[in-house]
């Protein structure tokens, strides 16, 4: 088990050098740099020249990727040009928003879908099990921002529900979050509990028709008992391989949906350096989200190992 | 298996002839799939609006009429009319054509590339660690993340959004068709028509891919699907393909700002975009069923 | 009515301050903020003249060559300290520096301590209008203690003398201020005059919230959750009129609307080419679709009836939406169908939906026009250079609000928007800067506005509004260049 673990974990080395580089190139072919920005519309050429040798950017492309890597090696990103802080402490400021929201998007998922797809197999070729997979289907197909633009109008606006947007740290009002994130939660599980439900119903199917149940049932154990005991256990294992795949397709759409709900979060923090030619948190910014996502990984496949070995034998 | 010389002209004549009946069997199974017909539908209208734009929008898409800005859905304007005062039916109907635009370049680009790459790293079993690690690194960036930042970097264009959606994209088509290039080759077959003397070409475009285009085909449906997605949320986030031009994301995109004054703008392209893709997703579900349903969880691309 | 102390107003702006350190930037989400927290020697008044805020008065010697401004005494800043002379001169040779606009004190030989509560400025050459650039609040020559004043731009302690100081910057979150205590008011005057007067804070804190999605700050605002929106769309205005719990403020006018070309590249080096294009252009479609209907339609580089209002000079290309006039000026100009590339960006609707506006009337005269939409600060980027690009739209905010000779610097000199230099608008602003009396000022800024419209290198569009809200609770808020916090209070 711990060999499978080292393994892992020196397999994710590579696969962030590509992400520094990836990042390293998109900083290069972002046209213009912070400094027109800043000195607003009326700068002439000259003035502009000036505050771009102040932050250093008259440095050429390979000279500033060099010093890059030589402070990433010491574990520093660097500082931000326009935020008045350290890359680190600006990206760990938002990756608790972020993180909570594709947590909680995560978990109200696992249990919508969850819900959905036990419903469906227990009505299993009903029109009930057809509109319950439908359903599914059709949150997998809706643009997420729009479908978030949706509730605002109804929650938010008609209904006065809920707050359109906006952010409470957890640490602040543990409700007050809550209600904050209620809204865009929502939002993302309503798009990603469609593979839960469709896993769910297969996966229960399948266990359905399997002896053991058959003989479980025939000795008279109930329904209820049955499918919880036996066909939802066995259900558990291939949703968590998911979980790992479905926790990028979340944190991307956190992404976006950030912008949807005024929720200050690393994905606005990169959109909005890309915008503004704020590089270093660029770069900083895009790193630690992938590094996030190849460690949820990580965590995702080791616990799948321990849930059954095969795998980590197998790899 | 031993066949003399007399045998096999008529084993060449079944063997077509059985695989036109496949090939026909196949057909039948797919058009009697329910969910994919209701796809096909649902996807054929879209498609109908977009070859057929021009006859049917009411108004030219890009018409403004600043007498008549935000106004409500109407007689003359079934869908109301945006802040430039222009006809929200004719830029959705139009709208369907640069989305689905978008969506088949980079069903393609992707399906070239990821073929190309996937096959390379499987065939060629040097290059493999190598070339998937820098899969992996792609792949690394959740969601469309990588898209965004791309898009953003490269500026707003349409070519700009399929490149940045093909970067996104062909990583996961290649390891699709990586995955099943190992699983061919190790096919009996393939190992006997190696040890007969074939050719790499004739080993990776006659056995290998041929083999490989099922779970190919279904997954560039869901390419298909997450592309249209994907450009709006390009569109949306303003890094899509420039105004007048009208895309659904865009169409969207620029009513987000009259929510309550003029929520027609932003909720019917929206529907729009759901029709084409649940009807994409579907046709993929039925796909998938008839081809292969062992294929089930190949859905990778997110 | 009686103010009271107290509460926490909370505004609600769209993007975030590109920086608190204000002498560093012209961005107006910059400025909505700073000018809360800082103040300067001089400022303009609510009829925009100027006033002195932190100098006590300027006595300027008869050669014009030097400008002497005691000091207020017993001024503090955020940090307990009082403010001299020293942070005077530290602040303005910073301003020098790294200030956005530091080339106003490109007259200036000599920033010199005449006292401890005295600095005197002396200058090249005589300047008569170097108070008015002085005073300007576009990047404001703001007055830091002088240990700060040695931070690299961006790096300071955000420390100023406003009724307000920073408490902290989250982006893409907030900006929080509150009052500050010990603040000196200005008690020459009786209440809030412009940029400068006696500034009463009220509130404890002040936040400024970061929303980018329109619609969500409108909703916000309707469920009491923010109290002020320091812009809000015009149909977002219209609908909120009849609700009691808001109120709506109209800012007009609050801008021009220009569209510049580029008079470096073919087709925009033809002087034809560009006639046609002003004659081609419906200003009225253009500024209805662009402002959403808060509009005026006035051909004039100053705003009618304000002091240099130069007439009906030029009216008769305006707003003429000639197509056949057009395409005869184009044959006339030998169009052969080049590439006519429209900048604009995606921040501002103003400037995008400006730009599509115009790209349909110039493609209805036959000009082969398309749109280069992207970012803003490319935009700024991509405008810096010779070519690249044909037309850009731009909404002067500021500019006109300065008066002529904060319009006409950014049409002259250095880097005319238009590229290439017109050697007569430079001649005529050089005349215009060292005018002695305002009669004689007007008399050139008439010849100035003549010569705009005999080159077209920038086509004026019209004059645009801006709508701001707040909630009905909210008290004395008057529409100003920014959201004052200050002489603003919380009905009790």
């Amino acid at each position: 088990m711990f060999g499978f673990l080292v393994r892992r974990l020196l397999s994710a080395i590579p696969v962030l050098f590509v992400v520094s580089v990836v990042t390293f190139l998109i900083m290069w072919i972002v046209p213009g740099d912070v400094t027109a920005e800043l000195a607003g519309p009326d700068a002439t050429p000259q003035q502009v020249e000036q505050l771009r040798r102040l932050l250093g950017l008259d440095q050429p492309l390979f000279g500033r990727a060099l010093i890059w890597y030589r402070s990433l090696l010491h574990g520093d990103l660097g500082q931000s040009y326009l935020l008045n802080r350290s890359v680190s402490e600006a990206v760990f400021e938002r990756l608790p928003v972020t993180l909570s929201l594709a947590g909680l998007a995560l978990v109200l998922s696992v249990l919508m879908g969850m819900l959905l797809g036990i419903f469906a197999a227990i009505r299993h070729n009903t029109w009930a099990d057809q509109g319950a997979m439908t359903l599914a289907l059709l949150g997998l197909s809706l643009p997420d921002f729009w479908f978030g633009l949706v509730l605002i109008f109804f929650f938010g606006v008609q209904l006065g529900w809920l707050p359109t947007g906006g952010f409470v740290p957890i640490a602040e009002s543990f409700t007050g979050w809550l209600v904050s994130m209620t809204l865009p939660a929502l939002t993302l599980a309503f798009t990603q509990m469609g593979v839960i439900a469709r896993m769910t119903r297969s996966s229960m199917l399948d266990v359905i028709g399997q002896d053991y149940v058959r003989t479980a049932r025939a000795k008279g154990m109930p329904f209820r008992v049955v499918i919880f005991k036996h066909a939802l256990l066995n259900a558990l294992v291939p949703i968590v391989t998911v979980i790992g795949v479905m926790t990028g397709v979340l944190l991307g759409g956190a992404v976006v949906i950030e912008s949807v709900f005024s929720l200050p979060g690393v994905g606005r923090l990169i959109i909005g350096a890309i915008q503004r030619r704020d590089f270093p948190i660029i770069q900083g910014g895009l790193l630690i989200t992938a590094a996030t996502f190849v460690f949820v990984n990580i965590a995702v496949d080791v616990l799948y190992g321990w849930l059954d070995p095969r795998v980590r034998d197998d790899r | 298996m031993t066949v003399d010389n007399g045998a096999v002209g008529d084993l060449a004549k079944e063997m077509a002839q059985a695989r036109w009946r496949r090939r026909a069997d196949f057909f039948r199974r797919l058009l009697s799939h329910r969910s994919f017909v209701i796809g096909l539908c649902l996807f054929g209208l879209i498609v109908f609006l977009a070859i057929f734009a021009d006859l049917l929008a009411p108004f030219d898409p890009n018409k403004n009429d600043y007498r008549n800005i935000l106004a409500p859905p109407s007689a003359a304007h079934w869908l109301g009319t945006d802040g430039f005062g222009r006809d929200i039916l004719s830029r959705i109907v139009h709208g369907t054509r640069v989305s689905l635009r978008i969506g088949i370049v980079v069903v393609i680009t992707t399906g070239v590339l990821g073929t190309f790459i996937g096959t390379f790293a499987g065939y060629v079993r040097w290059t493999d660690t190598f070339v998937m690690r820098i899969m992996d690194g792609l792949m690394a960036f959740p969601g469309v993340l990588l898209a965004i930042a791309l898009a953003a970097a490269l500026g707003p264009s349409e070519i700009n959004a399929i490149i940045a959606l093909t970067v996104t994209f062909t990583p996961r088509t290649a390891r699709v068709v990586r995955a099943s290039v190992l699983v061919v080759q190790r096919q009996p077959y393939v190992e006997a028509a190696i040890a007969a003397g074939a050719g790499h070409a004739r080993i990776i475009f006659r056995y290998i891919l041929a083999n490989a285009l099922s779970p190919l085909i279904v997954q560039l449906t869901f390419v298909f699907a997450v592309s249209i997605l994907a450009e709006a949320i390009l569109s949306f986030l303003g890094v899509g393909p420039p105004p007048p031009l009208p895309s659904l994301g865009n169409i969207i995109a620029e009513g987000r700002a009259y929510v309550q004054e003029a929520s027609w703008i932003s909720f019917f392209p929206g529907v729009a975009i759901a029709c084409a893709v649940l009807g994409l997703n579907l046709m993929g579900d039925g796909l998938r069923d008839v081809i292969d349903p062992r294929l089930r969880n190949v859905r990778e691309a997110g | 009515m009686a103010q009271v102390k107290g509460g926490d107003i909370i505004v609600a702006q769209g993007s975030n301050p590109p920086s608190l350190d204000a002498m560093v930037t012209s961005s107006q989400a910059s400025r909505n903020i700073n000018m809360n927290i800082y103040e300067t020697l001089y400022g303009f008044s609510e009829d925009v003249k100027p006033i002195p805020i932190l100098a006590e008065t300027v006595e300027i010697s008869d050669d014009g060559l030097t400008y002497r401004f005691p000091l207020r005494q017993g001024v503090k800043f955020h940090n307990g300290k009082e403010m001299t002379a020293v942070d005077v001169k530290a602040s303005l040779d910073r301003y020098r520096e790294v200030g956005a606009t530091g080339n106003l004190l490109d007259p200036v030989a000599s920033i010199d301590i005449t006292g401890d509560y005295e600095v005197t400025l002396t200058m090249n050459e005589a300047a008569p209008t170097f108070l008015e650039a002085f005073s300007s609040p576009r990047a404001p020559a703001v007055i830091i203690p002088a240990e700060e004043a040695g931070a690299e731009a961006g790096k300071t302690k955000f420390t100023g003398t406003g009724p307000y100081k920073f408490v902290e910057f989250v982006p893409d979150s907030h900006v929080k201020l509150e009052r500050f205590e010990d603040y000196s008011a200005d008690t020459r005057h009786s209440g809030a005059d412009g940029f400068g007067g006696k500034k009463t804070a009220y509130f404890d804190t002040v936040t400024y919230r970061i929303m980018p999605e329109g619609g969500a700050r409108i909703a916000a605002l309707e469920a009491g959750e923010v109290h002020v929106l320091e812009q809000i769309p015009v149909p977002a205005a219209k609908r909120l009129a009849d609700d009691p719990n808001i109120e709506t403020h109209q800012n007009m006018p609050w801008a021009f609307l220009t569209f510049i070309m580029n008079m470096n590249v073919p087709p925009t080096d033809n002087i034809k080419f560009r006639e046609a294009v002003q004659v081609a252009l419906n200003m009225e479609e253009i500024s209805a679709i662009a402002t959403e209907g808060l509009y005026n339609l006035d051909h004039g580089w100053q705003y009618p009836g304000s002091t240099y209002d130069a007439g009906d000079i030029g009216k008769e290309y305006y707003n003429q939406a000639d197509i056949p006039r057009a395409k005869a000026l184009l044959q006339e100009a030998g169009y052969g169908g080049e590439e006519f590339s429209i900048l604009t960006d995606s921040n501002i609707p103003e400037h995008n939906k400006s730009a599509v506006v115009i790209a349909e009337n110039l493609k209805e005269a036959g000009i082969n026009v398309v749109i280069n939409q992207v970012d803003w600060p490319t935009a700024l980027q991509v405008r810096l250079q010779t070519e690249g690009w044909n037309g850009w739209t731009l909404m002067m905010g500021i500019e006109p609000y300065l008066g002529p000779i904060g319009l006409i610097a950014t049409l002259t000199r250095d880097k005319p928007h238009f590229v290439v230099n017109d050697p007569e608008l430079d001649a005529l602003q050089a005349r215009m800067v060292k005018g002695q009396t305002v009669e004689e000022r007007q008399a050139i800024f008439k010849e100035i506005q003549a010569r705009l419209y005999s080159f077209f290198g920038v086509v004026k569009v019209g004059d645009t509004g801006l709508m701001q809200a707040t909630r009905a609770n909210v008290k004395g808020f008057k529409p100003f260049r920014f959201p004052r916090m200050y002489d603003v209070w919380f009905e009790g």
